[in-house]
Order: C-alpha cells, then structure tokens, then sequence
C-alpha cells in the first residue's frame, strides 16, 4: 500500500497536474471569498453567501473533473502500455492495486484541494465567516473529490484504454450536472411526485447532493430550495439535508472502492 | 512444478486453450512455441493466476485457482513489452523489489551479474533506457527474488540482434537451477536457452520433447536434388512420379527433387546412372528445424 501511494504521489507531482489544480482551486476560493467577504462587510449574512453559492457552482465544476482525471486515467492508462499485467504478475491481488491507487489518487487530490481551501478558507475566516462554515464546506468539497475519484478509479478499472475512461468519465459528469437535476424535476412535474421524493432523488446524485448539502448549509431555512426546501426545514430542519448529503457522497466513494477492491471491478483480459 | 490437466479457456465461443494436458519439472528449461494466438500468452496468463479456466493447474503444488498471489510471489515474470513505468529507472526498481520485499541492494547485485550497473543508471528516466537494458532489469528483479520459475513470455522480441544475444547470454548466466519456460519465436535463442520444446498449436500441445526428438519424429527423409536436362526431367519425373517409394516429387525447371527415405534415394539414384540418364549436378537436402515446426504448426493433422 505504501508503495502505491508513494508512486501515485510521485506521478502527480511529476504530472504537474496536481500543482496546476491546487493554484486554480486557490485563485478561484480566494476570489470567490474575497469578493464575497466585501458584500458580507455591505450586506451581512447574504454576502458571504452569495460568495459560497459562487463557490459551490466552481467546485461542482471544478472538483469533479480534478478527481475524475487522473483516476480514470490511472488504471486504464497502465492497462493500454501493458504495465498493469506486468503489475498483476506480481504477488498483490487487483484489489491490493486498486485499494492502493485509490489511496494515492485520492491523497493527491485532497492534497491539491486543502493546498488551495487552507488561504482561501482563512481568508474567510478572517473576513468574518464563521470556522464551522469553512470546515464543514471544506468536508463536503473533500466527499465530492473522494466521490469522483472512486467513480473516475472504477471507470478506469473496466475501460481498455485511458481516453475511453475519460471521455466515459466527462459524459457522465455532464449527465450528472444537466440531467439530474433537470431531470428530477421534469419526472416531478410529470408524475407529480411528493416534494419529499424530488429531494429524496436528487440526493441520488452525487453533484446535487453535494449542491444541496452546501446549500443547507448556508441557508438552515432551506429558503434557497423553494417551497420543497422550506417545507423540509418546517417538518425536520436543515439537518436531514446537511446528513443525506454527506451520506450520499460517501455512498458514491464508498461502493465503486468496495466493488474495486474485492476485484468486482475488472476487465475481462483477451487471449 | 507445474502440473496442467484438461485445461482449457474460453473466450466467448473462441477456444483459446483446449483440454491442454502438461507437466514440467523442477529445473527443466522449456520453450513454448506457437504461432500468433496459439494460446501461449493465454496460458502465461493462467499460470500466473491472471485468468479463470476449467480443469486443473497447479504450481509448486498450489493450485493456481485459488493461490494466485502465492504462486506469483514464486514466479519470475518477463513480457515481451517492458512496463512504461513514469519515473527513473531507480524508482521502477525500488516499487517492484519492494513489492516482492527484496533489499534494492539485492536487485543491484543482480544487475551487476547481468552487466547492468544500477548505481550508473538509476538516476535515469526509464523511458530514455534501451529494450535490452529494461528486459536485464525484470530478469534481475525476477532472480533477485529467488523465484522458481521464470515465465518469459517472447522477452526479446523487441530486441536488436544484439541486445537479443546479451539477454540470451544473461538469462543463460543466472537461470541455473531455476526452472525456465520460455516463449518465443526465435530458434536461436530457443536452442541456446532451452532443453524441452512444447509446440502450442490451437490451444493443444501437439509436440512434447527435445530437439532431437523433433528432428527424428519428422522421420528420416531427406529432398535429393538433381540437376538434368530437359528430356531426362521427363524421363525420371514420369518413372518416379507414381512410385510409392517417393514420397513427394517437385520440379523446378530444370531441377528435381525426390524426397524419400535414404535407403529409396540410394536405389532411385542408382535406377536413374543405370538409365543412362545425364545428371549435371545432385545435393541432398534435409529438413530445417523451421520446416519441421512449421510441419506441426502450420496443419491441422500434424
């Protein structure tokens, strides 16, 4: 394990990649919270608010594609140039690699995200926002990272080559932002769900979970969802929102890496 | 050391390995031929505990099934591609020595025995290294780690001449004692390297013993060649073509060839003087080791 995660490290360093994300995600926080921590000084609460639905729309964006890369990438990339059998020839099972790639990939990419969260998170705190507000975004950015790469690792672990791990990866991305919640909502209005079933489904995707969790986050009135939010928060509060969307996110990283790990997660080898 | 019995391995409907019975013993040094998808690389990758197939496999006594990891931690692995690890050629040694717990410093001994120097090299990209050079570094990494038995599946196809030879050399250095199956097209280093010869046709073994054992299973008939007029082709072509001693009779212009046990060429030669026949030229030819393969591979009915 260790093993793998050294190299995984190595090979983000040496990619640049990783250096690359954490200075955008630093300059998009940065930017986003300094602009929103001025409106905070003119508007109060609402200010920094608006700064973090900023933040939340760069992060789905964002965060995503940073984790989805390079573990698509990873496993799929060593399968097409033949270093994965020469890998598997060696005495560790594939669920010891995936487990162990898993952990360098993810470890780089929190890595990049807390590089560039820690100066534009202390920059809000320091402009006033409160520490619990910082750190409780910063966990769900990290869920989100940890989701995609879980989902970015299991693509990579059935694709034969890395451009179709990526380009599968990406369409899935996009299908997630523009259909699911659009989605949701066409099913509600044409089946005429309950308010409660609409937001049970968007949790089910990963994006929306994690857009809702933050959202909960920073307006405990749910005001921001409309009436089905403000309904929620009337019967249970924010809690159940701020809760199903740390589940959600942990389910997505949890089950790919459960599935990859015992070795579910394999290609089919040709003669 | 290893023990197949009625293995076989199904791609879809393609049938890859069929009911493909085989045992090798501790130390012996064997060669794996077969044309392009015969099944060798396939079986490789059944031996390594890579693939599932039907019947039984065992390695070292352990059933590859179910003790993938355990075999492979006794089986030193060359492919013919070497890996294209990211980093230096250090580092590649450090990650697999350290995934098969030996000391780099082992490695590097190793290396030295194949004239590799790792302390010259390690600072180096492994992509800026040479075919050969990366090939000697997983056999050193392979005997570094006191395996059993060596898997070289086509190592030095992508070798020039050579590299080819230093390897051949190198493995002939530091394999002894250590069981060897080798896979390759190349019948140089297959008579430099191995004893045994398994011919892979179709998924089958269709031959199983040495070279000599080869030569002396395509049966003692030798091509007589003669060089005659143009009548005289005639005159033997319509005496010989029918005869049942003559096993096959090809004409190439003014050439005839007569291919028939040595005692039948000696009594047909002696048939075509006493007819007065004029013969300007004569050489006997015998089968090459290609021809003899290419006998079995090549026919469905060897």
């Amino acid at each position: 394990m260790r093993l793998f995660v050294r190299r995984e490290l190595a090979e983000a360093l040496r990619a640049r990649w990783f250096l690359a994300y954490s200075a955008i995600f630093l300059v998009g926080g940065v930017l986003l919270i300094g602009l929103g921590a001025r409106d905070t000084m003119l508007s109060g609460y609402r200010g920094y608010a608006r700064a973090l639905v900023g933040l939340v729309h760069f992060a789905v964006l964002f965060v995503p594609l940073m984790a989805l890369f390079p573990a698509a990438a990873s496993i799929a990339e060593e399968r097409e140039n033949g270093t994965l059998e020469y890998l598997l020839a060696q005495p560790v099972t594939r669920g010891e690699v995936f487990v162990g790639k898993w952990t360098g990939v993810a470890l780089a990419v929190v890595a990049s995200i807390t590089a560039g969260y820690l100066l534009a998170g202390g920059l809000a705190v320091l402009r006033g926002v409160p520490l619990r507000f910082v750190l409780v975004s910063y966990g769900y950015l990290l869920l989100l990272a940890l989701a995609f790469v879980s989902l970015g690792l299991g693509l990579s672990a059935v694709s034969e080559t890395r451009a179709r791990a990526i380009t599968v990866g990406l369409l899935g991305w996009l299908a997630l932002i523009a259909l699911g919640s659009l989605g949701a909502v066409a099913a509600f209005v044409r089946w005429g769900m309950p308010a409660e079933i609409l937001v049970g489904w968007t949790f089910v995707n990963p994006v929306e979970a994690f857009r809702l969790g933050m959202v909960g986050l920073m307006d405990p009135d749910l005001g921001l969802l409309g009436p089905v939010g403000a309904s929620i928060a009337a019967r249970a509060g924010a809690a159940p929102v701020l809760w199903g969307a740390a589940a959600s996110l942990t389910l997505w990283t949890a089950v790919p890496l459960a599935l990859g790990a015992t070795g579910v997660l394999r290609r089919r080898e040709g003669a | 050391m290893i023990r197949a019995n009625g293995l076989s391995k199904h791609f879809g409907e393609q049938r890859v390995l069929d009911d493909l019975t085989l045992s090798i013993d501790a130390g012996e040094r064997v060669a794996l031929l077969g044309l392009n998808g015969a099944g060798k690389t396939t079986l490789f990758r059944c031996f390594l505990g890579l693939l599932g197939y039907d019947g039984r496999l065992e390695i070292d006594g352990l059933d590859a099934s179910r003790r993938g990891r355990d075999i492979r931690a006794r089986i030193g692995y060359v492919p013919q591609r070497p890996p294209h690890f990211p980093g230096t050629l250090g580092e590649l040694v450090e990650f697999f020595s350290g995934l098969r717990g030996v000391d780099r410093d082992v490695v590097s001994g190793h290396m030295d025995a194949l004239e590799l120097s790792l302390a010259t090299h390690a600072a180096k990209p492994v992509r800026a290294l040479s075919g050969g050079m990366l090939q000697k570094t997983l056999l050193a990494l392979a005997t570094a780690a006191r395996v059993s038995l060596l898997l070289l599946d086509e190592p030095t196809a992508n070798l020039d001449p050579r590299a080819r030879r230093d390897f051949v050399r190198a493995l002939e250095r530091v394999s002894g004692g250590t069981t060897v199956l080798l896979s390759s097209h190349r019948l140089e280093d297959i008579r430099a390297v191995a004893d045994r010869l398994l011919l892979l046709h179709r998924g089958r073994i269709v031959f199983d013993g040495s070279f000599a054992e080869l030569e002396a299973s395509a049966g003692p008939t030798p091509t007589l060649w003669l060089t005659l007029t143009a009548a005289g082709v005639e005159r033997v072509a319509a005496r010989y073509e029918s005869d049942p001693r003559v096993e096959r009779l090809r004409r190439n212009g003014h050439r005839l060839g007569l291919r028939a046990s040595p005692t039948a060429l000696a009594t047909v030669l002696a048939e075509i003087r006493a007819a007065d026949i004029e013969i300007h030229d004569l050489r006997t030819e015998t089968a090459s080791l290609e021809r003899l393969l290419n006998r079995y591979l090549e026919t469905d009915d060897p």
